[in-house]
């Protein structure tokens, strides 16, 4: 491994402390559920501050110049804080962005807009670019609310869309973890065209979304060990009873597969691999969750105790950018099969 | 090539270096045996392995060994198992060594390490007994001080190739007195001692890899006593070192999952949807496991020890050999219930492999023992 690869991962951990500390409470997090925009654009100015915007940008073009891992090791420790702000998506698109400063200084939000039904990977087609104009339909567009505009993925490449634009059109769904997803519609919507492919940043955000999953199911599992150690019943502490004790080891069984599985696929990023980690991440994380909830009994029921924030946040991220079926069978597909 | 010249090489360079040895040296009819190879058939290989000084990869080259890291002797294994080798009657090289390495007196390693080397001295671990398997530290067969002797009564079982071996290492309790894990001690006694009796056992594979020993006052000289008395336990701990990383191994599961792939292609459901679902899981497990052994073996090659979550890679391994056999076995219709393999095909015995994966969740501390070692060590949850 490189060392000095390890060490960058290393600061971005650190860095991600001053936003989503592992231990912090989240009362923030509470505040700002079922809200409009559902995150907040002073937190968004301070992670543009801590060079997050640019992670994936060249430095020539005033970005850090790292990779999927960067994002990935971010993303985990974001996921660890069950951060709202879509940080991904945007850090994703940016070097798409040909004038890009005002992006990665915080101050303009663009998010990705390409999908036109539900679990698929692949950009919806039916959405038209021609004369500066774009007409068509995008949702699922996760934190919608909160862009100044969009990169529309279109049969005809892709398009700049601002969010106040005439011909634009923003409808929300509430989601369990207390964000939205977007359904934008465009009526001639005026744009501006963006040159390159929206494919490898899908790619660059699903290996992130496996990697928030991590990050989710990491802290919801510390939490359910720390109730296991100091809640008593019987007369002793619940965690001595072998029945949990043993769930509590196959539970840090299918974590430890999946931090392996997403660190293969962050140092390697090819789309099986990335397909592997969401597959195990989108699975994993709900089963950690779910046990959650069951391994602290009433409690875990309740709205007031955390562990119910992280069972909602994996409801939304497992099937993001394709389920864990999908996930599978493009895995299949595309991992040439060992032969003997 | 050398020893000292081999452990210079980088791991790449090293690798292939083994790669050349084994296609070179490695008997073709012994490759993938379906079961363990007793030592008539297998010590071609221990001589061949003894003769070109690769024998004892991790003892230090003083004695006889190449004195090879950690991750280097992890390569050796890999490599082995990547051509089919079969497991020789490996006890004195793996246990024994270094146990007199380490804690042996200057006469012992004098006389002992040389009989290893050459294959003189065939070794079988006697731990278990009937009333101690998981719960080894209530081992009951005991040693007695008589003069210069110690007198041995007692019974051990699961004793691996017990016909095969000419001496055994024995735990015996010395201090009936003492909490159980300290009035343990380690002995060496020859097999053809008066008194000893052993009984194969056949097990599900119909074959006879285990045995019973059982001790009427046998005599063995005190001079036989490894370290000190009552620390056999304490050594025998210290002895658990970077080698539990291959119960872990992925090999036994991608061995199978081929085995899986051909059974399902003989019987028309390769391209069957649900067939699919099943197999494609198994593959991504068997895909993910790989990464998390590979996360071991990188801690291993920066010089770190293993710590007690290697016990996941042993839970996870076993447990997905054991899933892939009883897909086998679901999809081989009535074949599942064959003796003999398939169509006198040995790649196509579903039913072989199921039962020979049995055994994986039992032994080398059996699944259940693994999550207890997790939850109290890894977890840091309390004690039952």
């Amino acid at each position: 491994m490189n060392p000095d690869a390890d060490d960058a991962l290393r600061l971005i951990r650190d860095s991600a402390a001053a936003i989503a500390p592992r231990q912090g409470d989240l009362g923030r997090i509470r505040a700002l559920r079922f809200t409009r925009p559902g995150f907040d654009r002073a937190v968004w100015q301070q992670m543009a501050e801590l060079g997050w915007l640019g992670l994936l940008v060249e430095e020539a073009r005033g970005g850090s110049g790292l990779g999927p891992a960067e994002l990935g090791a971010l993303a985990e420790e974001l996921g660890a804080g069950l951060v709202p702000e879509p940080l991904p998506f945007a850090a994703a698109i940016a070097p798409l962005l040909a004038d890009a400063a005002a992006v990665l200084a915080g101050e303009r939000i663009v998010l990705p807009a390409w999908q036109e039904q539900a679990n698929t990977l692949a950009p919806g087609a039916a959405t038209r670019f021609a004369g500066g104009r774009v007409s068509g339909a995008k949702q699922l567009i996760p934190m919608a609310d909160g862009a100044d505009a969009f990169l529309v993925a279109t049969a005809d490449g892709l398009a700049l869309v601002e969010r106040d634009a005439p011909g634009v059109t923003l409808d929300l769904a509430m989601t369990q973890d207390g964000g939205h997803f977007g359904t934008l519609t465009l009526s001639d919507a005026p744009a501006t065209p963006v040159p390159g492919r929206i494919e490898p940043a899908l790619e660059t955000i699903t290996l992130a979304l496996a990697a928030t999953a991590l990050g989710v199911m990491d802290r919801a599992f510390a939490l359910t060990l720390d109730y296991l150690r100091t809640r008593r019943q019987f007369g002793r502490a619940i965690g001595s009873f072998q029945a949990l004790q043993h769930r509590a080891a196959d539970l840090k069984l299918q974590l430890e597969l999946t931090r392996a599985s997403v660190a293969a696929a962050a140092a390697a990023p090819t789309p099986a691999a990335v397909s592997r980690a969401k597959a195990r991440a989108a699975e994993a994380s709900l089963l950690l969750t779910r046990q959650a909830i069951q391994l602290h009994g009433g409690i875990g029921y309740t709205d007031e105790y955390d562990a119910g924030l992280f069972l909602r946040k994996a409801m939304v991220i497992a099937n993001l950018h394709g389920s864990a079926a999908l996930h599978r069978a493009r895995f299949a597909a595309l991992a040439p099969d060992m032969t003997e | 090539m050398d020893a000292a010249a081999l452990d210079a090489l980088d791991d790449e360079a090293f690798r292939l270096e083994v790669r050349r040895f084994v296609e070179a040296h490695y008997p073709p009819a012994l490759r993938n045996p379906p079961k363990r190879l007793h030592w008539a058939e297998n010590q071609v290989w221990y001589r061949l392995l003894a003769e070109h000084g690769w024998l004892a990869p991790g003892w230090p080259r003083e004695f006889g060994g190449m004195g090879l890291s950690a991750a280097k002797q992890l390569i050796v294994i890999e490599e082995f198992e990547r051509h089919g080798c079969a497991r020789t009657n490996d006890h004195g090289v793996v246990m024994v060594g270094p146990l007199l390495i380490r804690y042996g007196s200057a006469a012992q390693k004098r006389f002992f390490l040389p009989k290893i080397l050459s294959g003189e001295a065939i070794w079988c671990q006697g731990y278990s007994e009937p009333n101690a398997g998981s719960d080894l530290a209530s081992l009951r067969t005991e040693a007695v001080i008589d003069g210069d002797d110690y007198v041995i009564n007692g019974q051990k079982t699961w004793t691996t190739l017990a016909t095969d071996a000419n001496w055994i290492f024995l735990l015996v309790r010395t201090d009936k007195a003492a909490k159980k894990q300290e009035g343990i001690s380690f002995l060496l006694v020859p097999m053809d001692s008066p008194g000893i009796t052993v009984r194969p056992i056949i097990n599900l594979e119909l074959h006879d890899e285990f045995c019973e020993v059982f001790f009427d006052n046998v005599r063995v000289p005190r001079a036989n006593l490894v370290g000190e008395e009552n620390k056999g336990w304490t050594m025998a701990k210290a002895l658990l070192g970077f080698e539990r990383i291959f119960l872990g191994s992925p090999r036994q599961s991608a061995y199978a999952l081929v085995r899986l792939k051909r059974l399902a292609e003989r019987m028309g459901l390769a391209e069957d949807a649900t067939f699919q679902d099943r197999y494609i899981r198994l593959r991504l497990d068997l895909e993910d496991h790989k990464a998390l052994y590979e996360t071991f073996a990188a801690r291993l090659r920066r010089g770190e020890a293993l710590g007690a979550d290697v016990s996941m890679l042993k839970i996870h391994q076993s447990e997905l050999f054991q899933r892939i056999t009883e897909a086998m076995l679901d999809i081989a219709g009535e074949n599942a219930g064959l003796l003999e393999p398939m169509e006198g095909n040995r790649a196509l015995h579903p039913s072989g492999l199921f039962i020979q994966a049995r055994p994986a969740t039992i032994y080398g501390g059996s699944n259940e023992i693994q999550r207890n070692i997790l939850a109290g060590n890894v977890l840091d949850l309390p004690a039952t």
